[in-house]
């Protein structure tokens, strides 16, 4: 009983290794191949230990034509404009949902909810032409506008988080003379703070990870972000895999420290982020 | 009363002011493009000359050639590859991982990292990997294997990197679902002499039904929708094996140029995940009970 019990056990352990194993190989592989020199690349197998051990890509890639640098700038600097901006909007849309009696509320509210629907992919094309017509096609605010306003998932989120804050600290504030701001930013927010770092980290990291939009709205080095820099990179070098590895590497360490830094909210705000 | 009149007068103002910004984000950024795709489904456009309208041409040149019908018919192999495949894999690891041997959380973590990264950068990655003749699994293997580039090969090579993907995700709402099952149901079907099996298959997974209907829901709309990983595997080829229909919308557009075609294809995508949502809602709320929240 017992033996057939750590048999059983070690089974279990088996199986799970095998698949932490196939899930860390191209992450692993990504990064032993961008610490590699062309020679050894070519030369040895794709498990070989970096030998010698060279930083010739990263160097290539952030100071080379591929404008890699410019890139994560880029990036970065839309991905936290979007997020002020959809955390502002949001959050004053869901306190409206939430705590404002005002006409209109619940039809509003619907509507809202309903362009939860729209897939991403239908929207590139009409945004292709909207920002074509407002000659913003090709610059940082084409990457930027289209999120910076709202997102209706996360205000349906802290609508319902908002609902939970009782009414009368509210009331007590309001007595206080305390006007809708005073009582957002003194009560509302601070209350708020695990839903807002939650979706603080659902919107950093699907904009550091969107693709589609920016491949079709910027041109050239520009306004390239990060995952669209890959994309040419392999396009361009294709066969110079340490070079491209470099790139990539580049573009997922960042969320997997993320990740590791941040662990369990991210972990709640997956499950969060599918439960709505 | 006049004061009342005045309260609501106010607090309609204060409602529309702090709903002023996200408005306009809707009305701008969501709703007006689903107006203007459907009005460009009936214009002529090549992104540089004029638009012209041409009412239903576009719907009728999409709808005769097979070019857009194999991408729906890629499109629905896709997801009945990916979506089967990953819940039974996810399944497997939550029930392994809610065992609660020690190391578990750790290997949750391991699994959601793909998920959590771009699925570009990793789909570049799997483009070595399974590159001919340097890439790291044919080395591996000691054979040339055209993982890419043999039209029969590249659609389940295609499937096999978003499930790989996708897989972490999964895994976690089903261990949130065993989790939740109330222990004493299991412990009454234990003293009722419930082996494994039993348990699973009639315990566990009837329970597990909300959860399973809600990670069907939303793995098989995001599977309609794949992109990135196409386009950085195999850009829709070869011969069209993987041209599922968010590549044909991109490749219509900014490789074509016919906005038109385009916009005729996005409608058609756009009706049919309304549908399959609209159609699931409905039956989530007949079928599916909340007795165990």
């Amino acid at each position: 009983m017992k033996w057939t019990n750590f048999s059983k056990t070690a089974a279990i352990y088996l199986v799970l290794l095998l698949g932490a194993l196939l899930t860390l190989g191209p992450f692993l592989l990504s990064i032993l191949t961008a610490f590699k020199t062309r020679e050894q690349f070519a030369q040895q197998s794709a498990l070989s230990w970096p030998d010698p051990f060279t930083l010739e890509n990263f160097a290539l890639l952030l100071n080379g034509p591929a404008q890699f640098g410019r890139a994560i700038v880029i990036t970065v600097l839309a991905a936290i404009l979007i997020l002020v901006g959809q955390l502002i909007c949001s959050i004053l849309a869901a306190y409206a949902f939430a705590r404002v009696d005002f006409p209109g509320r619940q039809v509003l509210f619907w509507v809202y909810l309903s362009t939860l629907m729209i897939p991403p992919v239908v929207l590139v094309v009409p945004l292709y032409l909207m920002m074509t017509e407002a000659g913003l096609r090709n610059s940082f605010w084409s990457l930027v506008l289209p999120f910076a306003f709202a997102s209706p998932y996360a205000i349906f989120l802290l609508r319902e988080y908002f609902r939970g804050i009782p009414q009368e600290l509210i009331d007590a504030a309001r007595l206080d003379g305390a006007n809708t701001l005073d009582v957002l930013v003194e009560i509302v927010v601070p209350l708020s703070r695990p839903i807002i770092a939650t979706l603080t980290l659902i919107t950093i990291v699907s904009h550091w990870n969107s693709f589609m939009w920016p491949l079709v709205v910027t041109t050239g080095t520009e306004w390239r972000v990060v995952t669209v820099a890959t994309a040419s990179l392999q396009s361009q070098f294709n066969g110079n895999w340490t070079l491209v590895m470099a790139a990539t590497t580049l573009a997922l360490v960042p969320l997997l420290v993320l990740f590791l830094m941040f662990q369990r909210s991210f972990v709640r705000s997956i499950t969060i982020a599918g439960s709505a | 009363m006049r004061s009342r009149g005045g309260l609501r007068r106010r607090s309609a103002i204060t409602g529309y002011a702090l709903l002023a910004p996200s408005l306009f984000g809707v009305v701008c950024f969501l709703l007006l493009p689903v107006l203007v795709v459907l009005w460009l489904s009936f214009q002529s456009w090549d992104l540089i000359g004029p638009i012209t309208f041409v009412g239903l041409d576009n719907y009728r040149s999409v709808l005769s050639d097979g070019v857009f019908g194999n991408s729906l018919l890629v499109t629905l192999v896709f997801v009945l590859l990916v979506v089967p495949i990953q819940t039974l894999i996810g399944l497997g690891a939550a029930t392994l991982l809610t065992r609660s041997l020690p190391g578990s959380a750790w290997f949750r973590t391991i699994y959601v990292l793909p998920w959590i990264c771009a699925p570009l950068a990793l789909g570049v990655v799997w483009k070595w990997i399974l590159a001919p003749t340097d890439g790291a699994l044919n080395t591996l293997l000691g054979q040339r294997v055209e993982w890419l580039s043999d039209p029969a090969l590249a659609l389940p090579a295609v499937a096999a990197v978003v499930i790989w993907t996708n897989v972490g995700y999964v895994t976690l709402f089903f261990m949130a679902g065993l989790l939740n099952i109330p222990g004493q149901i299991l412990e009454a079907a234990r003293i009722d002499g419930a082996g494994a099996a039993k348990m699973f298959w009639h315990i566990k997974l009837p329970l597990l039904r909300p959860t399973m209907f809600f990670v069907l829901v939303t793995t098989v709309i995001s599977a309609f929708q794949v992109f990135d990983q196409v386009y950085a595997l195999t850009q829709g080829g070869p011969a069209r094996s993987t041209d599922v229909v968010a590549a044909r919308i991109y490749y219509e557009a900014f490789d074509a140029f016919d906005l038109g075609r385009a916009a005729v294809m996005a409608v058609i995508l756009l009706v049919v995940l309304v549908v399959i949502t609209l159609a699931q809602q409905l039956y989530f709320r007949r079928r599916v009970t909340y007795e165990m929240d």
